[in-house]
């Protein structure tokens, strides 16, 4: 990797990030037996400049770029089979190539897009450049660490966020979640709340927390197995709001991130719960939202609240 | 027109529970719910939520996200904690004796739109 280059050096933070959450997956593909002609019409319908060429499997056998249909114009072969003048020595991603991977073959290379093959060479997807940066701005919001990171992180007192200092015994609000029972879920919110309004924060920002740490809890409450913790630190210009569990973890963060996805059992669902809106509700209502979860280990929680300027007490 | 939670209670023929001092305060937005997350997405503060759950939770979760009150349909039991709970905070709480549907169909018949239709 290029240590001088900007997206090499971001692509080390977001290096679990792999080829399959950041393509495209609906591709434009031809076979090699179509007009040129037509590659040339679909690149400019589609406002693309290169296209995957594929057989009757899927398997991809080249690529078109828009320099390749350039040249077909300039040398009147444009009613020609795109086998005649494809690019046939591809350069692919793997399905689970990570976001530093695929930097390196936008350097090392320089087209502008990449097909995306599973295996058996059959295209996925496609990752221009444009896909890595929505997938870097998605993650922004939710950075999941996997477990080698996990334990240096927990361990710190640092904010997962911010790189400050936060020490548990020097927060401002502790409420420890000691039970199972779905029916008390949401008192360490309300006592937050109430906490935070006798501060006289303004209303608005005391329910965007108090919604946001009640999904938290209610998650540990649910999920955990064994109870946790909630903290409130109070900044400058913020409200830091921790939830930590040493529960059972979060399988799979990215469905867990999708409304309507839920792992609760049906008694937490005849309870109104597990509607698969926690977490997303935890995303709507904070300004930074980070989980670190680890299966079987636990679940992190850290989610920043800003304060509108004027009303900081 | 201005509607208090006196229409919805004279309209539903509603019994308070809890908060009658409510009574006399302006109903800015409506809306039904069971699943307890929907409330916590889509709840406005001063809204008033008309709900088939009667666990103490709902009271939980009204007091989060700032309801104006919360409205039993169906005539269903709700337990002493939950009444407890919502006195304790000077909750509103009515049951009312229509379903649902019904109890929606009357509110909307006033002229009490949903969140999704109210100009702000």
């Amino acid at each position: 990797m290029k240590e001088n280059s900007k997206l090499s050096k971001y692509a080390s933070i977001f290096e679990d990030i792999k080829a399959s959450d950041i393509m495209a997956s609906k591709v434009v593909a031809l076979t090699a037996d179509k007009k040129i002609a037509h590659a040339k019409e679909m690149m400019k319908i589609k406002k693309i400049s290169g296209i995957p060429v594929i057989d009757d499997k899927k398997k991809l056998v080249g690529m078109i770029s828009i320099e390749d249909i350039i040249n077909a114009l300039e040398f009147n072969r444009i009613n020609e089979p795109i086998r005649n003048i494809m690019t046939q020595k591809v350069v692919a991603i793997g399905l689970s190539e990570t976001l530093s991977e695929i930097v390196d073959k936008f350097e090392n290379y320089k087209f502008g897009r990449f097909p995306v093959v599973d295996d058996q060479c059959r295209i996925q997807g496609i990752i221009s450049k444009e896909d890595i940066l929505h997938g870097i701005i998605e993650k922004f919001n939710l950075i999941y660490i996997h477990d080698k990171k996990r334990s240096a992180t927990l361990n710190s007192e640092s904010s997962i966020i911010t790189g400050e200092q936060l020490k548990i015994d020097e927060a401002e609000f502790h409420y420890n979640i000691e039970t199972n029972d779905i029916g008390k879920a949401g008192t360490g919110a309300m006592l937050l709340k109430k906490f935070l309004k006798e501060k006289k924060f303004n209303d608005e920002i005391v329910r965007r927390v108090g919604v946001a740490t009640y999904e938290s809890e209610a998650n540990v409450v649910i999920h955990s197995r064994g109870g946790g913790d909630i903290y409130g630190f109070i900044d400058e210009d913020r409200i830091i709001v921790r939830v930590l569990d040493n529960g059972v973890g979060i399988e799979d963060l990215d469905k867990a991130m999708k409304e309507g996805y839920s792992t609760a059992p049906d008694y937490v669902r005849e309870l109104g719960f597990g509607a698969g809106m926690g977490i997303p509700n935890m995303k709507r209502f904070s300004d930074k939202l980070v989980i670190l979860s680890e299966k079987n280990v636990g679940t992190h929680v850290e989610m920043i609240f800003y304060l509108p300027s004027q009303t900081t007490p | 027109m201005k509607k208090k939670v006196k229409d919805i209670q004279e309209i539903l023929e509603a019994e308070v529970l809890s908060g009658e001092d409510k009574l006399e305060a302006e109903v800015k937005y409506v809306g039904a719910a069971d699943m307890m997350s929907d409330i916590l997405a889509l709840a406005k503060p001063g809204m008033i939520v008309l709900t088939g759950y009667t666990h103490p939770q709902v009271i939980r979760t009204a007091l989060v996200t700032d309801l104006l009150g919360l409205v039993v349909v169906r005539g269903k039991y709700v337990p002493p904690e939950t009444i407890e709970l919502a006195q304790q905070n000077n909750l509103l709480l009515m049951r009312t004796k229509n379903f649902m549907y019904s109890s929606c169909g009357k509110l909307y018949a006033l002229e009490l739109q949903g969140i999704d239709e109210r100009k702000f």
